[in-house]
């Protein structure tokens, strides 16, 4: 392993990246858990920044962490959520296998990767030729509106089905309007 | 590359019926203001519509909209599947009481039409994004229905079940997706297998790594074990027609990924003794017919029972897969046909007895054989048909399953043939006590007879008639099987 900047970085990024995600599953007040999923994404849009995809980088900070993570603090503050108690007070055997079960997939993971991209294949070396057009806007919506058009398409009618049932769900009451109040 | 763009668009038109459909249907809900049956017959009018040029699909074949999605004989096979059981689904949502009494109006119809759409999406992709975005799809409509009845405590339980499991299994299979991508540096299934079958394969543990990963999704939605554990409880919790649903529909689009997944991007010799994803299949299909039999048989809830039997009747499905020839593909699919009608069937006679007990406990169903011979018979053809007796359209699917895995030799597969025909035996007892408990448990008390509509008994016969029909006359479905299967070349 080559010891450049990039690599430092991103090794310093990862494990910010990580730490964070901890941080924010085991967090009592919902607040605490909000700003570390903010470090969460700021570390993320790092690591886009180190692959040279600096348009996403950007979105990355300007969506989530500009709009969505204050939508999030709105919703906490005005809930007025309390700390979540009893969390991690009980101790049981499903928790002890789940916790062992994770570990055992890490590592498994960890090894394939380890013995797994041992030598680098040519066409692997044509994607990271590609990711320095990557970085640009004009590249980005060249390729969405062109040979990703269709995935585009469907994302629109899956956020419309994610509205009608966000409706759905969080209506309250029938409308006074229907009669049939069966 | 726009016209590239307008020309697959043209042979886009299906799937371009049915948003419109969503969309007419919404403005008309707005409209209308209160439940009504209109919104559902625009939505069979659309479906029909669908239908016809699907059906002028047959015999095409090509890719559209730059490799994302193919236009083949197996996609128009699964569309049919999708759109007849679409149709059987918003018929059976007008009869069941649980849905009338249900806080909305007409939101149910647009919410089928769009998983109706995923499935679509999902029957036709051939590129990892396109599988991904519309599982997610109909994933998602899928949570919204499952929670659909908000005043019961269990739907919405079974609802946030779901949407738990689910986010977890897309995740790690975004996952697996990444891991393929970096492997071949492509995100088409066809590129995926000429790089595959071009190259030395190096890197095995990615890409078996990869491969299971991706199975957690595949396998999500087709409710195979070890990635079941949603099923009984969101199948116990969701409205019945819903669960009838979920269970042909989501699942077999997930069939139809799964099987154009594995059977495109990885069915070579090589690939299958390098990767070894054979094993993973026959392991998740043993797995999955034992739990789901034998869990099967303790169950007193009804929906619960049907919850475990599609656990395991998919452990069949995947059989068929494990054989990895032609003889494997045909018989999935014409399992899948099979499973259609009787499944659909079996949902819909437990609608009717919740209709009129309110509940679908079997011990509340003592006796019920002769309190509605109608419900009865109705009921004994489909879990004879689901057990896989003979003269009905389940056996059919189970012989062909069976003759494939006896009569391949490379590996030889027998002993697996020997494991499904002892879970078919277990699959039996459970079953039969269905019909036990209606027709020789005698209730404590003599009860009324239960009387039910024209229209009911007209839904339950067009689903009830099939399965006997094509299981004395199977020529039109194994003529469909075969001409579904050419695209993939195998042998």
């Amino acid at each position: 392993m080559d010891l450049s900047l990039i690599s430092i970085l991103f090794v310093i990024l990862a494990v910010i990246s990580i730490f964070s995600a901890l941080m924010l599953i085991t967090r009592k007040n919902p607040v605490t858990s909000a700003l570390y999923l903010i470090l969460n994404f700021f570390t993320v849009s790092g690591i886009y920044l180190l692959l040279k995809a600096q348009f996403i980088a950007i979105i990355q900070v300007m969506v989530y962490m500009g709009a969505i993570m204050v939508l999030f603090l709105f919703v906490i503050m005005l809930l007025n959520l309390r700390d979540e108690k009893n969390l991690t007070e009980s101790f049981s055997f499903k928790k002890l296998t789940s916790v062992l079960l994770s570990i055992t997939f890490f590592v498994l993971i960890g090894t394939t990767f380890y013995f797994g991209f041992s030598n680098i294949n040519p066409s692997r070396q044509g994607v990271e030729e590609k990711t320095v057009e990557i970085g640009k806007a004009t590249f980005l919506g060249e390729k969405l509106f062109t040979e990703f058009a269709m995935p585009v398409l469907i994302a629109g009618i899956l956020l419309l089905v994610a509205i009608i049932g966000a409706v759905v769900l969080a209506k309250k009451k029938f409308d006074p309007v229907s009669p049939d109040k069966e | 590359m726009q016209n590239l763009i307008l020309y697959s668009l043209s042979n886009f038109i299906p799937e371009t019926i049915l948003v419109v459909t969503i969309i007419v249907c919404i403005i008309a809900d707005l409209i209308i203001r209160k439940k009504s049956f209109a919104v559902t017959f625009v939505a069979i009018v659309g479906l029909v519509l669908s239908f016809v040029f699907v059906v002028k699909q047959w015999g095409l074949s090509m890719s559209i909209f730059s490799g994302m999605l193919a236009i083949d004989n197996y996609a128009v096979f699964f569309k049919l599947l999708f759109i007849i059981s679409t149709l059987f689904i918003l018929l059976f949502v007008e009869t069941s009481k649980e849905m009338k009494t249900a806080s909305h109006k007409n939101e149910h119809v647009y919410l089928i039409l769009s998983l109706t759409t995923g499935a679509y999406l999902m029957a036709s992709s051939v590129n990892l994004i396109m599988m991904y975005i519309s599982l997610e799809m109909v994933s998602l409509t899928s949570y919204i229905l499952a929670g659909y009845l908000k005043k019961d405590k269990r739907s919405t339980e079974a609802a946030i079940k779901y949407i738990i499991y689910g986010a977890a299994s897309s995740g790690i299979m975004l996952y697996g997706m990444t891991l393929i991508y970096g492997y071949t540096a492509t995100m088409n299934i066809n590129e995926i297998f000429l790089y595959l079958s071009k190259n030395p394969i190096t890197d095995t543990p990615v890409l078996l790594a990869s491969v299971i990963m991706i199975s957690a999704g595949f396998g999500y939605k087709i409710s195979s074990v070890p990635f079941h554990f949603w099923t009984p409880d969101v199948y116990e919790g969701a409205p019945i027609p819903i669960t009838a649903f979920l269970a042909v529909t989501s699942s077999a689009a997930g069939f139809s990924v799964l099987v154009r997944f594995f059977l495109v991007g990885f069915a070579n010799t090589e690939i299958i003794t390098a990767v070894k994803w054979q094993e993973v299949i026959i392991v998740f299909s043993i797995a999955s017919m034992i739990i789901g039999n034998f869990v099967a048989v303790w169950q007193t809830s009804l929906k619960r029972l049907l919850a475990y039997s599609s656990i395991a009747q998919s452990g069949y499905i995947l059989l068929g897969l494990a054989v990895v020839n032609s003889a494997g593909l045909f018989a999935v699919i014409l399992y899948l046909s099979a499973y259609l009608f009787m499944n659909l069937g079996a949902f819909y006679v437990t609608i009717l007895i919740h209709n009129k007990l309110g509940t679908d406990n079997m011990d509340e169903m003592d006796g019920l054989g002769y309190r509605s011979p109608f419900i009865g018979v109705t009921m004994a053809v489909f879990m004879f048909s689901l057990a896989g007796i003979p003269a009905t359209v389940g056996f059919i699917g189970k012989f062909y399953i069976f003759s494939a895995l006896i009569n391949t030799n490379s590996p030889n597969l027998t002993w697996l043939a020997v494991v499904g025909l002892l879970n078919s035996v277990v699959s039996l007892f459970f079953y039969v006590k269905v019909l036990k408990h209606m027709f020789l448990n005698k209730p404590e008390k003599p009860l009324p007879e239960l009387d039910y509509g024209y229209a009911n008994i007209l839904i339950t016969l067009l689903l009830a008639v099939p399965t006997i029909l094509f299981g004395l006359y199977f020529t039109p479905l194994l003529r469909l099987a075969e001409n579904s299967i050419k695209i993939f070349g195998l042998n």
